[in-house]
């Protein structure tokens, strides 16, 4: 039973039918030109429709898919790397940084202590080498601590 | 001869122990900053160009420092597709194919010098190609409207069935993918959002330097964390280094060839370097007998793209230079200098001030050999980072890309942006769909749309207007032979081995 | 890759280092891409004001493309109103976008308008081998057949490129401007080119895009928008003496965020006069085809509104908004 591809066309067909009703209600304006901000779209809608359909029909031999702890873990992952986008700029670099790190090198490989150090060590090199050797503007720690 | 005349007034100007100890700096400097996932060749000039003002530089000696790390990050920019499986640049993309294969083998080394050397003669002979040709190919950017580059782009499209999985589908929807991407922001046309829903931050679109480093990068992070660092090539046991000489002579055929296909894309100001290395790769790909070893790391797969992308980089100047029409993101960097230096490109630059066009040439090729010979020593040095363990590694790799990323915008939004096309990345290559296209598709989708929409405004909406050239008809006949080739090569070999000659999604 | 960059860090910190040392750096945003005239403005006088010494450490260019200007410009209202260290390129495409409403909803007095240094004249040129050889021509050329002249502009459909052909028409008589072909394409070196390739008829852009192409003969300017005829341009005749009564000047020039002390926008008032009567920035603006044209502090600012309004009239009337 091959279902990844056959699931994966048939969402491939909604996202498709759903930009392409998303396009036909795209604003034009009256000084537009003959092809108009809808076509294209909804052009590309299409085509990808119809390879969603032969995704189905023809599925290629199912792939590896991982077990739940996998996933499991790789959903603990993309959850630490959107949470570290949003606290990069009120925490600052340092910590933030130094607690992903880890948490990354501990998901690679589960051994606490090494992944702890490499991870404060990973936030203070990348700091360095970022703020003073390319110049870039980071800010070291959270506003309220710097005073 | 007056070229060579020229040459000695370049190197005269640009050539002196300080200028050279510059190229050395930019050079290094230059090549970190394009390895790094997400910093390329345009943050390195941008970067540089207040210290060059710092340092009291005058024109010729900042012109030298930032061709040279301009050159530097379109060598570095390799050094991660290769190590890593994670193009540093856009242009570097198509690196992966082979580099990371070979890399995997052991055979990081050899891939490193054979693609060193693969710039070093697309660099090379783009810079002889520019001064010679410079001031006749500025002609080249008049006889391409709207029709020509819509044609242009179709041609890149079509020739992408070439390159696809098992599953042809899979390849037309990845484009697909990237194109509707593209479709995001306000249209030029009509000044209208399209797909952004009311959010400021995708008003400019989808950047796809957000879009490279999630599908590679953080979709790499992933894999890792799957497979604990299993089947990839850190901790593969390295050949010893040593310069490849068979290879290198093997390749010398396609180091030419996408040489010239290369310096002709960047002369295009439409095309640049990522459709040069695009076209140089498939190109090679398709005249070579031995088709099954592509994707699996052969040597010529190195070659082509990144003599490809170097020439197209020496390519994209002479738009640059004679129009004023930077071809690339880079080369609008260094129009930015320039203009800083209150040196305005255009037709007369090259009668106006020849100073400043041969100073640059000459700091130019003084940036190519210096590149050169720095390359072996520092080859020696970049494979190292397959020594470190993955568990470091990879969680570098990610800050890295979160830093060079939030440094464009400076918004959260961008690095959200960049999580979820790691996770899609994921996705798409466990279902082994190519990413290649779905960069190439937010890479060109804009342009070819805008093509197509300002040729029928020229053309009142008569769609025939498309084909009323010499040019555009040219490129409609490959773009169909492109598309039709495999399909008919398919049937007349025998099955099994093209399905594997064309496996490139792993 | 974390030891091999610690080695990088020897050879380039020792350089960087002082170019970040400084605490207290001024910074420009150039709310577009490198390359163009707002990038042009920042980085010229960032050099010039360290040149004169009126700021100590030199000033980092930033560029942050996006919306058309739109994204810095709500950046700064929102995240940074009080930076008395930031300034931003600004020019009449800024106020166009204002005035149309393409900021998505900000308004012209959420920031300070500090000053113009220059200004870029308008211009509408043709291929050298076009039959047109006045405005007048080419604006009969229009009026018989509305398609047999299309115009290429680096700014967007209905931005103030497009305004230009627009209004010399409509100063002409000739309302329907559906009818008028314009493409916006990546520029005016851009839009040059596939005027002199032959796709389009003609080109409209400002003065500095079009110098180094009048130099070398490869277009002609048919007309420049402007009060009077350009210092070192003098053979290029007016719109306005050919009977079309048009000006449309680009400006070039600064805001800072609103929420700055009044002593802050004086002293930024104060070192923009001083860039403007600078040697350094009167050779630059000769070399690119600028007039001069400065105006600071309060004086700009009333100048700003009235422009605002009279674009907002001026987008009605020609049916660019409604």
């Amino acid at each position: 039973m091959i279902t990844g591809d056959r699931i994966f066309g048939l969402v491939v067909i909604l996202v498709a039918l759903a930009y392409v009703a998303s396009a036909t209600q795209i604003q034009t304006s009256f000084l537009s030109d003959p092809v108009g901000p809808r076509a294209f779209p909804i052009l590309i809608g299409c085509v990808a429709a119809i390879c969603g359909l032969v995704m189905i029909l023809r599925p290629d031999p199912e792939a590896d898919w991982p077990g739940l702890r996998t996933l499991g873990r790789l959903a603990v992952a993309l959850v630490a790397l959107v949470v570290y986008a949003y606290l990069l700029k009120p925490l600052g670099f340092l910590i933030p940084t130094a607690v992903v790190a880890a948490l990354l090198g501990y998901q690679i490989r589960p051994r606490a202590a090494p992944a702890i150090l490499s991870g404060i060590g990973l936030s203070v090199g990348l700091f360095v080498i970022f703020r003073f050797a390319l110049g870039l503007g980071l800010v070291a720690l959270p506003r309220a601590l710097m005073g | 001869m007056d070229i060579l005349s020229n040459l000695a007034l370049g190197f005269s100007i640009a050539l002196s122990p300080f200028t050279l100890m510059l190229a050395v700096v930019g050079a290094f400097v230059g090549t970190i900053i394009g390895a790094l996932p997400g910093l390329g060749p345009s943050n390195g000039v941008a970067i540089l160009i207040p210290l060059a003002f710092t340092m009291g530089l005058d024109a010729t000696s900042s012109l030298v420092l930032l061709t040279s790390v301009y050159y530097g990050a379109m060598y570095g920019g390799r050094i991660s597709s290769i190590l890593l499986n994670i193009p540093g640049d856009e242009p570097a993309l198509m690196t992966t194919l082979d580099g990371y294969p070979m890399a995997k083998q052991g055979r990081a080394g050899d891939a490193l010098v054979i693609s060193g050397v693969a710039s070093f003669v697309g660099a090379f002979f783009a810079t002889i190609g520019l001064m010679i040709l410079a001031p006749m190919l500025a002609r080249v950017a008049y006889f391409f409207g709207p029709a020509e580059y819509f044609a242009l782009y179709l041609l890149a499209f079509c020739t992408l069935g070439g390159m696809a999985s098992q599953n042809q589908a899979k390849a037309a929807l990845a484009a697909c993918l990237g194109l509707g991407i593209a479709m995001i922001g306000l249209d030029n046309n009509t000044g209208m959002p399209r797909f952004t829903y009311g959010n400021l931050h995708l008003m400019d679109g989808v950047d796809f330097l957000v879009a490279i480093v999630g599908l590679f990068a953080i979709a790499e992070v992933f894999f890792f964390i799957e497979s604990h660092g299993r089947d990839s090539a850190v901790g593969v046991k390295l050949g010893k280094i040593t310069i490849p000489v068979k290879d290198i002579i093997g390749s010398t055929g396609a180091m030419l060839r996408s040489t010239v296909i290369g310096f002709f894309a960047g002369v295009l100001p439409g095309a640049g370097a990522s459709l040069g290395s695009f076209m140089a790769y498939m190109a090679q790909k398709a005249i070579d007998p031995d088709k099954a070893s592509y994707g699996k790391g052969n040597p010529r797969g190195v070659a082509a793209p990144e003599a490809g992308n170097n020439a197209a980089a020496g390519g994209a100047l002479v738009p640059m230079l004679t129009l004023g029409v930077p071809g690339s993101g880079t080369t609008a960097v260094l129009l930015a200098l320039l203009m800083t230096l209150n040196i305005t490109p255009g037709p007369t630059l090259f009668t106006d001030r020849p100073d400043v066009v041969w100073g640059l040439i000459a700091s130019l090729l003084i940036a190519n050999v210096v590149l050169l010979v720095m390359n072996v020593p520092m080859v020696k040095i970049f494979v190292k980072v397959l020594m470190v363990p993955a568990w470091i590694l990879m969680p570098g790799v990610t800050m890295v890309s979160f830093v060079g990323i939030y440094s464009l915008t400076g918004s959260y939004f961008d690095l959200v942006l960049m999580i979820a096309f790691g996770a899609l990345g994921y996705v798409l290559r466990k279902l082994d769909v190519p990413t290649v296209p779905v960069i190439l598709g937010i890479l060109l989708g804009n342009q070819m749309e805008n093509a197509l929409r300002r040729a029928m405004t020229l053309s009142d909406g008569d769609w025939t207007y498309l084909f009323s050239t010499p040019i555009a008809i040219g490129l409609w006949v490959a773009a169909i032979a492109g598309f039709v080739a495999p399909m008919f090569l398919r049937g007349v070999m025998k099955k099994p081995a093209i399905a594997d000659a064309d496996d490139l999604a792993d | 890759m974390k030891f091999t960059l610690l080695k990088a860090l020897g050879t380039s910190a020792a350089i960087s280092l002082m170019a970040t040392s400084s605490g207290w750096a001024a910074e420009c945003i150039a709310p577009a891409n490198p390359g163009g005239g707002w990038d042009f403005t920042c980085r010229q006088v960032g050099k010039i004001l360290y040149d004169l010494k009126l700021v100590d450490a030199p000033v980092q260019v930033t560029n942050m493309a996006g919306a058309g200007g739109g994204l810095a410009y709500s950046t700064v209202v929102n995240d940074r109103s009080e930076d008395a260290n930031l300034i931003v390129a600004a020019s009449s495409a800024t106020t166009t976008r204002l005035a149309q409403n393409a900021f998505g909803g900000a308004t012209a007095d959420q920031v300070r308008f500090v000053g113009a240094i220059g200004a870029d004249p308008g211009v509408i040129v043709v291929a050298k081998d076009s039959p047109f050889q006045t405005l007048g021509d080419m604006v009969e050329a229009i009026k018989a057949d509305p398609g047999s002249v299309a115009f290429a502009g680096g700014s967007a459909v209905g931005g103030f490129d497009h305004m230009k052909p627009l209004q010399v028409l409509k100063a002409a008589g000739f309302n329907d401007i559906t009818k008028i072909k314009y493409i916006s394409v990546d520029g005016g070196a851009d839009a040059i080119t596939q005027t002199v390739g032959g796709f389009t008829q003609a080109m409209t852009g400002d003065m500095s895009e079009i110098v180094g192409f009048i130099k070398s003969g490869e277009v002609r300017a048919l007309a420049v928008l402007t009060e009077e005829r350009v210092p070192g341009f003098d053979d290029i005749p007016t719109a306005r003496e050919q009977g079309f009564d048009v000006v449309a000047v680009n400006w070039r020039g600064l805001y800072v965020p609103k929420g700055i002390s009044d002593e802050a926008f004086n002293g930024w008032a104060d070192k923009l006069k001083a860039v403007a009567e600078s040697d350094e920035w009167k050779a630059s603006m000769e070399a690119n085809g600028l007039a001069p044209f400065t105006l600071v502090g309060a004086e700009f600012q009333t100048w700003i509104d009235d422009v605002v309004a009279e674009t907002v009239t001026l987008s009605k009337e020609i049916g660019v908004i409604q």
